[in-house]
């Protein structure tokens, strides 16, 4: 490899492979295919990501509603924290909660709205966009009518369609009557709000005090939302205002975190996507492996005579390694394209979906990425073939070698492949924002393409060993012989169809088991148990009431209920919170103001699995029942402490007994129950899960909701919905990309089947010289690629039930539903169609004239 | 390489065996070649398929390496050469011909005779190989690509391309056997035409006596021999 320093050997190399390119692309099709395909996807991915990343970065100050935001539950800012916040800068306050719009006359028509009361200096930043000329102070104005207050509000144009009413209309919302004045098109701090269950409703501060909605522990949001002078370091910020009131309750976000929860969900759902794209590229690889051995392979007389004339090995390498990059670039390029430029097409969704004001950009550094794994995939998998070219002896010229050509690569050679492909890992690694998923993933690329390889091995030897096995006993099937030929004999696409085809169909079982299954547990299974709905913010002195409607309503079959109250833990066995080392799993419980409530009695759907409960009419210290899974994740157990912030007030309790708890019933539970006798003064309301059956359920929420406005109803039916359709959304983009695996699956089983139409089409010319028909030969060709499809199909539909099992009870924790029907029918599916391509491939064979074949020969 | 003036042999074979594995075993192509060629000179080399000729010629290009027994041309042993540095000797030392031409499709008649000169570095190859297509009577299809051109005018560049370099040994295998008579003889003219001018040494495969007997000397060979050895008549009449 000496000749590698010399630069002059470069140039000529360019300039030899320049004039071998003038050939044209004929043999490298489906490998810029391949290439393109996978480049397109994570391009296409990434910068889709990006596009929003950059909107959420712009519009991040209205998407936050300032520069800073203080959330705090149940509670207002004290006067002395409202005077420090003002003192600091512009204060916009609001307040959030869910609550029941209705129609006003005798039949009225209910709604559950996601309502917002704000003050005059909303929004900070931004704007609200009204349909209509109106601004937003104008809409949310007062008036009076026939003696009677009545408060200005918008809503999302939903809103208007579900209750079938128009601008002007009026609502009532709690106890107070509000003009729904104008359509809200867009919110400007709405899109950190991920999951929503009704339509936005914003109204005034005095809309919301008229409402009576505010009660104690309603479940309720205070918002402050502050604009500081430009450039102010927002961390010592929000050191100097939790320094000046250690113990307030409040959340602090600042603009740096923009908004996390949708930021968040978009760097996963950017890593998911990108692995499975990432995992067409890999299918395509092989592609590129097999375009390159193709294209090589015709090479072989140019290569030797190449030698003849005095062209070193490491020349030949170059000249050959320049031309296929030059075809590889050409792919990635036409892929960055496609890449760039898709994502155009979903931006609207977003713009609708998420209320979010992106606009189309070109970013470059998911494009450099996509390239990045674009040029890594093409040398991990042309840099062999090419090796072993390097090798191609001189003397195939005077005549056919005696011995086959099993010539290993030399030893540098071997080692840039590997070096190759470990930088493509290392780049999937190190670019993911979750690194053990992503480890998680390149383990299972190599265990899927170390199966498929062995299988592939496997089912060359089985297919010799039974062909002898048939050759020593007078068969009546030599056609069967012929196919089982066809699976060993050299330059077999049996290999390489097994691979591609077997990864992609890996991956797209693996997501039809997960997307099966959460299926199954959102539209099938939950509903079976679910109740029909929840109503929340019952005032303690309506529940004997409630209780009544509820238990005498026809067609209810059972209900729940227990007190409610917000808390947060402070500290974890007398350490705060902020210095203890809590699992991943368990920081939801941490992280912000958590429900709580006491029982005497054990909730369904709950079972004991340390301690003891207590008995039903307890008195004494606090004690706590505890979620069995979040106290391991805080490596704590029974008889340690929490110490709850109870609306201020500390309250330290041992922890009595660890429930393993099955929130999947949709029943009424917590995480954290107190025992009787601490919490029954606390300011509190009460939640209540109603079973009624069908057709008498709107009743049920008719008689609760028209007797006490100011409770909530949820429709689990409605909620299920939105969660289903979110999930839906996120499912089908999943498969579309997991098809590209497969499609790159199928552009590989072409290619593969091209590269050897020639031997096949003299094989079919010799077999029918000797007495074979189309039909014997169709039979051989169906049982060889049947066999193929059903070995790539079973051994993918088992690796990719194990990964959907991993995934869903693992990661998702979950519970495992087996879907066999899913499993066989893309199982069969798949086997059709390799036969079907496969067949198409080589049908060609079939119609053949024997004499001018034999003849050129 | 040495000089053509020096006495000693520009190719010598001492004991060369050949033996080469195959589904069936071994098998010896070669049998023991003891060989020595003076510069300048041209050897026919004549005998039935199979008996080695065109293995024999590989030996000498350094295209395959001898089981047993020394090979040294132009002074260089080709045992102590691994495979790139014969390469370089090759580029700077031997033309081959081949039966089947060889040449690569894709670039034109030009590009095929200057490979030899832009390896070996040549800032004026392409004038140079434009020269020797003139030379073989092909100066009107510089550009043209093997597939347009006839079977002759494809050996008639292969010719071009082996003497692009003047080479000190020329390495013929079957030249004029995919050609027909007419055909053949033009390719033979060149061949022998440039030889004599050049000075060039020639070992040349045939099946043809009649031709073997214009070298200098005929080697026979049988079953991985060298059979017998015979006096040519070193003259070449050029066909008119």
């Amino acid at each position: 490899m000496s000749s590698f320093k010399d630069p002059a050997s470069w140039s000529l190399a360019f300039k030899l492979a320049r004039r071998e390119l003038r050939g044209g692309f004929t043999g490298f099709r489906l490998m810029m295919a391949c290439l393109a395909l996978g480049v397109a996807a994570i391009a296409g991915i990434g910068s889709f990501s990006a596009t929003i990343g950059e909107s959420l970065q712009n519009d991040a100050r209205a998407l936050l509603g300032g520069d800073v935001e203080l959330r705090l539950t149940h509670q207002k800012a004290t006067v002395d924290q409202r005077a420090y916040l003002d003192k600091e800068g512009p204060v916009s306050a609001i307040a959030t909660m869910r609550a029941m719009a209705a129609t006003i006359g005798e039949t009225p028509q209910r709604r559950l709205v996601e309502l917002k009361a704000v003050d005059n200096a909303y929004p900070l930043y931004g704007e609200a966009k009204l349909d209509g000329q109106m601004t937003l102070d104008q809409a949310l104005a007062q008036e009076t009518r026939d003696g009677e207050t009545i408060y200005g509000a918008v809503a999302q144009p939903d809103l208007f369609t579900l209750l079938k009413i128009q601008p002007g209309a009026l609502v009532q919302v709690g106890e107070a009557k509000f003009v729904l004045r104008a359509q809200l098109l867009r919110e400007p701090d709405a899109a950190g709000d991920v999951f929503k269950l009704g339509p936005s409703f914003i109204t005034s501060e005095a809309g919301l005090t008229a409402s009576k909605l505010e009660q104690p522990g309603s479940l309720i949001r205070y918002e402050y939302r502050v604009a500081l002078p430009a450039g102010i370091d927002l961390a010592a910020w929000s050191k100097r205002i939790t320094d000046a009131f250690p113990d307030a309750a409040w959340r602090i976000r600042t603009l740096d975190e923009g908004a996390p929860g949708i930021g968040q969900q978009l760097d996963r759902l950017n890593l998911f996507f990108t692995l499975i794209g990432l995992t067409a590229l890999l299918v395509g690889g092989i592609g590129v492996a097999n375009a390159v051995k193709s294209y090589l392979d015709g090479k072989t007389a140019t290569i030797a005579t190449f030698k003849c004339l005095g062209a070193p090995a490491g020349l030949i390498f170059r000249v050959y390694l320049l031309q296929i990059m030059v075809m590889a670039l050409g792919g990635i390029a036409i892929g960055l394209l496609f890449g760039a430029v898709l994502p155009a097409a979903g931006l609207n969704a977003v713009r609708d979906g998420l209320g979010l004001d992106v606009h189309f950009g070109l970013h470059a550094q998911p494009l450099i990425l996509a390239a990045a794994y674009g040029i890594l995939t093409a040398l991990t998998f042309a840099l062999w073939p090419l090796a072993r070219a390097r090798e191609v002896p001189a003397a195939h010229l005077f005549r056919d070698l005696v011995s086959p050509d099993r010539v290993w690569p030399r030893a540098e050679l071997i080692a840039a492949t590997a070096v190759a492909a470990l930088s493509l890992a290392a780049l999937a690694f190190f670019t993911a924002s979750q690194k053990n998923f992503a480890a998680w993933f390149i383990l299972g690329a190599i265990v899927t393409l170390l199966v498929f390889r062995g299988l592939a091995s496997v089912i060359t030897r089985a297919s010799r060993g039974l062909g002898h096995r048939l050759t020593g006993a007078s068969t009546r099937l030599p056609l069967l012989n012929f196919a089982l030929a066809n699976l060993h004999r050299p330059g077999s696409p049996a290999g390489i169809i097994l691979l591609s085809f077997g990864i992609g169909l890996t991956v797209f079982v693996t997501l039809m088991q997960i997307e099966g299954n959460l299926n199954a547990q959102i539209s099938e299974r939950l509903p079976a148990e679910a109740p029909s709905y929840f109503f929340v913010d019952i005032q303690p002195t309506q529940v004997e009431e409630f209780e009544r409607i509820v238990s005498t309503a026809p067609g209810v079959t059972g209900h729940q209920r227990m007190p409610s109250l917000r808390a947060r833990i402070v500290a974890i066995k007398g350490v705060e919170v902020d210095e203890n080392n809590v699992a991943p799993e368990a920081r939801w419980a941490v992280r912000s103001d958590r429900g709580l409530t006491y029982a005497a009695r054990p909730p369904e759907g709950s079972k004991i699995v340390g301690g003891q409960w207590w008995a039903a009419d307890y008195k004494g210290p606090p004690i706590i029942s505890f979620d069995a899974r979040v106290a391991q994740g805080m490596g704590i157990g029974v008889g340690d402490t929490l110490t709850f912030d109870i609306l201020g007030r500390r309250i330290t309790a041992t922890i009595a007994n660890l429930r393993e708890i099955n929130y999947q019933t949709l029943g009424l539970n917590f995480a954290i129950i107190f025992a009787p006798g601490v919490l029954e003064g606390a300011p509190q309301t009460h939640l209540s899960t109603v079973s009624a059956a069908p057709g008498a359920d709107d009743a049920v929420r008719e008689a609760v909701l028209s007797r006490f406005p100011n409770v909530t109803a949820i429709n689990v039916k409605d909620a299920l919905a939105t969660a289903a359709e979110a999930f839906g959304k996120i499912a089908d983009a999943a498969r579309a990309l997991a098809s590209l695996a497969l499609i790159a699956g199928v552009l590989v089983l072409a290619g593969a089947i091209a590269a050897g139409r020639r031997a096949r089409i003299y094989d079919a010319v010799v077999l029918k010289v000797l007495g074979a028909t189309r039909k014997n030969l169709l039979g051989a060709y169906i049982v060889e690629y049947a066999a193929i499809g059903l070995a790539a199909s079973v051994i993918a539909g088992a690796l990719g039930t194990l990964a959907g099992w991993l995934i869903v009870t693992q990661i998702m924790r979950a519970e495992w539903v087996f879907l066999p029907g899913t499993l066989i029918g893309t199982a069969l599916v798949c086997t059709l169609a390799v036969v079907a391509f496969g067949f198409v491939g080589t049908w060609r064979a079939l119609g053949q004239k024997a004499s001018p074949i034999l003849r050129a020969r | 390489m040495t000089s053509s003036a020096s006495p000693q042999p520009i190719i010598r074979l001492e004991g060369v065996e050949l033996t080469l594995p195959s589904a069936a075993g071994m098998v010896n192509i070669l049998r023991g070649i003891d060989l020595a060629v003076q510069p300048g000179e041209s050897v026919g080399v004549v005998g039935p398929s199979g008996s080695g000729k065109s293995t024999m010629v590989m030996i000498m290009a350094g295209l395959e390496r001898a089981t047993k027994g020394r090979v040294t041309v132009g002074g260089a042993d080709y045992a102590a050469m691994n495979e790139d540095e014969l390469a370089l000797f090759r580029r700077n030392n031997i033309g081959i011909v081949f039966q089947s031409f060889h040449l690569v499709p894709a670039m034109t008649a030009l590009e095929n005779v200057a490979i030899p000169l832009e390896l070996a570095g040549e800032r004026d190859a392409f004038e140079r190989a434009a020269a020797e297509l003139q030379n073989v009577g092909l100066g009107h299809r510089l550009t043209h690509y093997p597939s347009q051109m006839s079977g002759g005018e494809q050996q008639r560049v292969a010719l071009a391309r082996a003497f692009a370099t003047q080479p000190k040994l020329i390495l013929a295998d079957e030249p004029t056997g995919n050609l027909d008579g007419a055909n053949g003889r033009a390719v033979v003219d060149l061949l022998f035409g440039a030889q004599a001018r050049l000075g060039t040494t020639l070992v040349l495969i045939t099946h043809d006596a009649a031709l073997a007997e214009h070298c200098h000397r005929v080697l026979r060979m049988e079953d991985g021999k060298i059979a017998g050895e015979s006096a040519g008549t070193a003259q070449y009449q050029a066909a008119q």
